[in-house]
């Protein structure tokens, strides 16, 4: 047996996923992140689904390490080298106050403190020509300053147009720092902004030489106990990396986690048609959402660690992702001015909510759940948890309904669930409507624990008419990592306009950059044939953003203008005319390459002929109480069409239908829902 | 009446708005000015022009209600019954706003039929529209606001959904980047447009009554939350003075700035009787916004900083001030500088509410915008370039914690700066060097933050505009803390001569350079208070030199580097005594 195997290391759960090409059977496993030895979790989640090391073919891996090490700022001891004059930018920031009104605003501290930031003398033009070129004897001064340090990121000012520097002084730090992390910035970015590029450079020379310990650990485990296939680690960008390239981009991990489950998302847009389709992840803190059109989710190049208010950036590919802290384990309060609020703390997996009887005393979204009847209290987590139902009534009478001056737990409890619900259909809003798209227009597609539960709720009030709940939703990001292929996106930072000359540039480069993306194809994708794609970002002349645009084998000005002003179009309205020129500014490649996966009908529903109820529940409706039946998932056979209210529990998730809406079961296990708006 | 939790739930759905149309509007518009430098406000104001919301982005020094001003223009000029469902309306009137005029605010009502429910407004610094100098208000030496560009005093845009071709030939003819502008102004429009609607889905939903009662409820709660803390400041009239460096036209003669601030527990009156007149020169503003934006600006500072923005926020502040002084600038003077005096004046109101809220009290930051914009026409295709930017600098320190650095004034908020890639790709222009500002922080037992050094180095014929503040009067530390070091601009001439100054126009040639140093916030506390190891640090860092540790904190080092005990002993007890 060559087994296919995807292991997601959690913020509560490690999540492990095996598939059997032979028998086309899929498997999955759960077990609690042990975080003093995230390995350990992993080897333990895969005990659970009975798959042998020895028997695997190959193993991804999403982790939340390096997201980890950035928020606990447990990284390695780093210096930076950048150009004279330069070295304070990483400290300097952009200057901006992104909390107007606290007079006593600071952004978290650098990575690299000034002690440890040097300058070189050599410059580079904003065109790409060597002004003043690299002094290597000041370089090498600064090398023997640096003994002691981990690692080193380099970042020059206008490297984004030409890392000949940049790869001088790695080369010559390599030579005198054996050992060392070494990292450049164009390496990891080729745009423009010095700030944003070496902090990006900076970070991921904070957490590379973790990552590298780490990897080797994870294999070195494995490999002890037989196992001789590849290993990759899941990019944020949704590519499976192999170990190497990911211990030399440790950045790109940074949202290794949540890129699962939209993996899936996509694979089951693509498998059903759904040309837009919003996937949607409620976990147990927070609440994520992301864009698929036409089967694809989109990828940002900047991503803000610890947020965009006190955080640093990263230009790296990132998954295009909303998060809202809003989760099942989220604290419901009253604030001093009598306000009812939800979140953002958590009472996370430890106490927990107060149903856990962990020692959970603030009410939490679970307990208002559990409290209207949305979830049972026998049979949560497969009946491994018993939920306290009274004990949960209990805390949101005492801590919510009497300070705000209600007499029935239950009226707040659906407060509590419906600013909940807020919260989160701001999110759908963010990545829809901030972004220029009708949300009406989309399918919602709801997984983790706690989606399914709530989709019908968020279609409601956003009027998206129609809500996907997928086979598995509890353990859809494990079940995504088995579904993605190798991917690498180089991109560089061009400015080209639609003129004669601008189109060779255009052409020139998109060869050039072609050329180096199946270069690098061919290093990591172990020989699997590359498909590549070509897109180029662009704007109006003088936009800052971006949209992207695809372009054609055959690069030509009326194509590209066609192409661009469809695009903006339909992502603003209109296009603005031929008083305004459209250029291009970054030429992104994207090369893919298909791998062995499951396919989605081994998740087909088993069951046939006509399913009843398990048993009815009373259910706390917007119309109020009612007596809903509950359905068991695994019993539903394809075709299977039912009307809400009702109440469908499966392991690791419930889900809801509201009065008068109907749903069916398709055949690839998935349960369509069209919601009555 | 509708139960409190729908309220809350409809409070969040309309926070929301604001925040994302701010998004759409950074992601369309054109000009390196809404785009990096957010020089922009989004919200939703009542049927009155009394603010219910807006963008977290939204700088303070529009809380003043730029947005709500320009709509009350607008309903004594039209009639609420002639602003109907798809008019758009634009202003930068300056006897109403207040505030240069390149701040165009455009609004359209928000409709249930019949029913008027508010405005939705979006401000935007718009690049250019004429005058003196290329970018309007970078102008230094305008003696009159007809100098200083051209006037839209409340003009329909859009009538009924219908453009008024007539209107956008005359925004085109008047800006020397039409292209630039209109791109803007599409951003503008169609952000407007979409948060009109958003507004209205969530009436639909809602209902009207609903909805205003929730609006209605925002204000009560802001108001409540303000008065707590009103209640808390003990009775009594504070005070507090600083000044300003000049006009701008008459250089050195420095122009006061006196505030007293009147609590009754009740309510809070700032009193700005004691602002100097107003100036020959560009650093005015009217009286919407000028002494009503500062007094606002240092009210939600103290009074809600954590909360949103709402006219609840000043229900309880009175802005007491003569007409004609530097902040309540009559109908004609010039305000192309209207922001420059505003973080002083905020600072200083501040310094009076910190005699009063002693936990609150923080000392003086850097306290200028520091405008310093280059100008000039692109080597290859003789196109008319212009970058705008502002300073960064140290802020104060407060009893527990050091000042921060580099931040923008008090007045900027979600400014990011124009990094030095995107100008010297851009602009025919380079910039030497970025870097701290060692010994510029206010010493003091929590030491200020410290400056900015950006190095400029000219390589093409261009015009450099300088507005900076606080050349004179440094920036103050509290509680015998010292003074943070003050703002400086050197040009150095390609002959060698060298040129300080803090505002004004000069032409550059390639050889010059010009140095833009940012001030440093002051400190609190004596300075010989300071922890040594804290002083070590400071000097581990380079946020400090050895020079200044002995001198400023009484911190001797040996030949080593290591503390000299002894010596540094003798010296603090000197210092103390």
């Amino acid at each position: 047996m060559r087994l296919l195997v995807a292991a997601d290391t959690g913020g509560t759960f490690t999540d492990v996923a095996v598939y059997n090409p032979a028998s086309g059977q899929l498997g999955f496993g759960k077990t609690l992140t042990t975080y003093a030895d995230l390995v350990e979790g992993v080897l333990t989640g895969l005990g659970e689904t009975g798959a042998a090391p020895a028997e695997m073919a190959l193993l991804r891996h999403g982790t939340t390490h390096v997201i980890n090490a950035f928020l606990q700022r447990r990284g390695a001891r780093t210096a930076l080298v950048t150009t004279e004059g330069f070295r304070d930018v990483l400290e300097i920031a952009r200057g901006n106050r992104p909390v107007p009104f606290d007079l006593s605003f600071r952004r978290d501290p650098p990575l690299v403190p000034r002690p440890l930031r040097f300058e070189v003398p050599e410059r580079i033009g904003a065109d790409g020509q060597v002004i003043a070129p690299l002094d290597t004897a000041a370089l090498a001064e600064v090398a023997g300053q640096l003994q002691g340090v981990e690692a080193v990121a380099i970042s020059f000012l206008n490297a984004y147009a030409n890392p000949a520097h940049e790869e001088q002084a790695a080369a010559l730090l390599r030579a005198a720092l054996p050992g060392a992390y070494i990292t450049t910035g164009t390496a990891l970015s080729r745009e423009w902004f010095e700030y944003e590029r070496t902090a990006t450079a900076v970070a991921n020379a904070f957490v590379g030489p973790k990552v590298a310990a780490y990897a080797s650990g994870f294999a070195t485990r494995l490999n002890e106990r037989g196992f001789t296939g590849q290993l990759a680690m899941m990019g944020s960008n949704g590519g499976a990396m192999p170990f190497p390239a990911a211990v030399e981009r440790p950045v790109s991990l940074v949202e290794s986690g949540p890129i699962g489950g939209v993996i899936a998302a996509a694979e089951y847009a693509r498998a059903l048609d759904i040309p837009r389709m919003v996937a949607f992840d409620m976990g147990g803190t927070t609440a994520k959402c992301a864009l698929v059109e036409d089967g694809q989710f989109e990828v940002q190049s900047t991503y803000w660690v610890g947020g965009y208010e006190r955080g640093f950036p990263l230009r790296t590919p990132v998954l295009d992702i909303v998060e809202v802290g809003a989760g099942g384990g989220s604290i419901a309060w009253v604030d001093p001015q009598g306000r009812l609020r939800v979140g953002p703390r958590s009472a996370g997996s430890e106490p927990g909510p107060v149903a856990f009887r962990r020692g959970g005393t603030e009410p939490t979204v679970t307990d208002a759940n559990l409290v209207l009847g949305r979830i049972g209290g026998a049979n949560f987590l497969g009946g491994k948890l018993a939920l306290d139902r009274e004990g949960a009534a209990e805390a949101i009478m005492a801590r919510l309904a009497r300070p705000l001056g209600y007499d029935a737990a239950e009226v707040v409890a659906r407060g509590v669930l419906d600013l909940a619900s807020t919260l989160m259909a701001g999110a759908i809003k963010e990545i829809t409507v901030a972004r220029g798209h009708d949300v009406r227009a989309f399918t919602l597609c709801a997984f983790g624990g706690g989606g399914p539960l709530f989709a019908g709720d968020l279609a409601r009030s956003l009027g998206i008419p129609r809500v996907l709940i997928p086979p598995q939703p509890g353990n859809f990001s494990a079940l995504g990592m088995l579904l993605a292929g190798a991917r690498l996106d180089v991109s560089r930072s061009i400015v080209a306009d639609l003129s004669d000359a601008g189109m060779a540039t255009l052409s020139a480069a998109a060869s050039a950059v072609r050329q180096e993306a199946e270069a690098a194809a061919a290093r990591e994708f172990n020989g699997a044939a590359a498909s590549l794609r070509a897109l180029a970002e662009m704007r109006y002349r003088g936009q800052r953003h971006t949209v992207l645009v695809e372009l054609g084998a055959q690069i030509s000005a009326p194509g590209i203008r066609a192409a661009f002003e469809a695009t903006y179009a339909k992502r603003y309205g209109r296009s603005l005319g031929d008083d305004f020129q459209p250029e291009v500014v970054a030429l992104r490649i994207i090369a893919e390459a298909p791998a062995a996966k499951p396919a989605l009908s081994a998740l087909a529903p088993s069951a046939s002929g006509a399913p009843a109820p398990v048993a009815t529940r009373p259910l706390h409706t917007r119309e109020g109480w009612v007596e809903a039946p509950v359905w068991r998932r695994e019993h539903l056979p394809a075709g299977f069409c039912f009307t809400g209210p009702a109440i469908v529990e499966e392991y690791g998730a419930t889900m809801l239908l509201g009065t008068g809406d109907a749903a069916t079961v398709g055949a690839l296990g998935e349960i369509s829902v069209e919601i009555s708006l | 009446m509708s139960d409190p939790i729908t309220l809350e739930i409809i409070r969040h759905e309309l926070l929301s708005i604001p925040n994302q149309i701010e998004r759409n509007i950074e992601r369309t518009a054109f000009s390196p000015l809404v785009q990096e430098y957010k020089d922009y406000a989004v919200g939703l104001v009542d049927p009155e022009g009394a603010l219910v919301c807006q963008s977290r982005g939204s700088l303070p020094i529009f809380v003043a209600n730029a947005l709500g001003t320009a709509v009350r223009s607008g309903l004594a000029l039209y009639g609420a019954e002639n602003l109907q469902h798809g008019d758009a309306v634009i202003s930068n009137e300056a006897a109403s706003l207040g505030q240069h005029l390149n701040n165009v605010v455009l609004y359209t009502p928000v409709r249930d039929g019949a029913t008027l429910l508010g405005f939705f407004a979006v401000l935007v610094h718009w690049m250019d529209l004429g005058g003196m100098a290329v970018g309007s208000s970078a102008v230094t030496t305008s003696t009159d606001i007809w100098q200083e560009g051209i006037q839209y005093p409340t003009v329909k845009l859009l009538s009924r959904g219908e453009r008024q071709a007539e209107i956008f030939r005359i925004i085109t003819a008047n800006t020397r980047f039409p292209r630039l502008v209109l791109g803007d102004l599409e951003a503008q429009i169609a952000g407007c447009l979409l948060g009109r609607d958003m507004v209205l889905e969530v009436l639909g939903r809602r209902g009207a009554a609903t909805l205003g009662e929730a609006i209605a409820t925002m204000r009560r709660q802001a108001n409540a939350q303000a008065a707590s803390v009103i209640r808390s400041i003990p009775p009594g009239r504070y005070t507090a003075e600083s000044y300003l460096d000049d006009d701008g036209i008459r250089l050195g003669q420095t122009i006061p700035v006196k505030v007293a601030i009147h609590a009754d527990g009740e309510n809070l009156t700032i009193d700005l009787s004691g602002l100097g007149a107003q100036m020959a020169g560009p650093s005015n503003a009217g009286r919407n916004g000028g002494a009503v934006a500062a007094s606002r600006i240092a009210a939600k500072y103290l009074l809600t900083p954590e909360e949103p923005v709402n006219q609840g926020d000043f229900d309880r502040l009175v802005v007491e001030a003569p007409d004609g002084t530097f902040l309540t600038a009559r109908p004609e003077a010039p305000i192309a500088g209207s922001g420059n005096t505003i973080p002083t004046v905020v600072d200083t109101i501040l310094r009076a509410l910190g005699e009063a809220l002693p936990a609150r009290a923080r000392a003086a930051h850097h306290g200028t915008y520091g405008v310093h914009s280059m100008a000039g026409r692109l080597p290859r295709t003789g196109e008319l370039f212009y970058n705008l930017d502002t300073a960064t600098g140290g802020w104060g320190a407060t009893a527990e914690e050091d000042g921060a650095f580099p931040l923008r004034s008090n007045a900027h908020g979600d400014v990011p700066d124009i990094p030095a890639e995107m100008q010297e790709a851009l602009y025919p222009y380079r910039l030497r060097a970025k870097r701290l500002r060692p010994d510029s922080g206010g010493p003091g037992r929590r030491r200020g933050g410290i400056g900015v050094v950006k190095e400029y180095e000219i390589t093409h014929p261009c015009r450099l505009n300088l507005k900076f503040e606080r050349g004179q009067c440094p920036p103050w530390g509290l509680a015998g803390g010292g003074e943070g070091a003050t703002s400086q601009v050197a040009i150095i001439r390609a002959n060698g001569s060298t040129t300080h100054a803090l505002k004004g126009s000069f032409d550059l040639v390639p050889g010059d350079a010009v140095h833009v140093i940012s001030g440093g916030g002051g400190g609190y506390g004596p300075a010989w208070q300071r922890e040594t190891e804290l002083v070590l640090t400071d000097l581990a860092h380079g946020y400090i030199s050895a020079e200044h540790a002995a001198a400023a904190y009484g911190v001797i080092l040996n030949q080593d580097g290591s503390m000299n005990e002894a010596a540094t002993h003798a010296r603090r007890q000197e210092m103390q005594s």
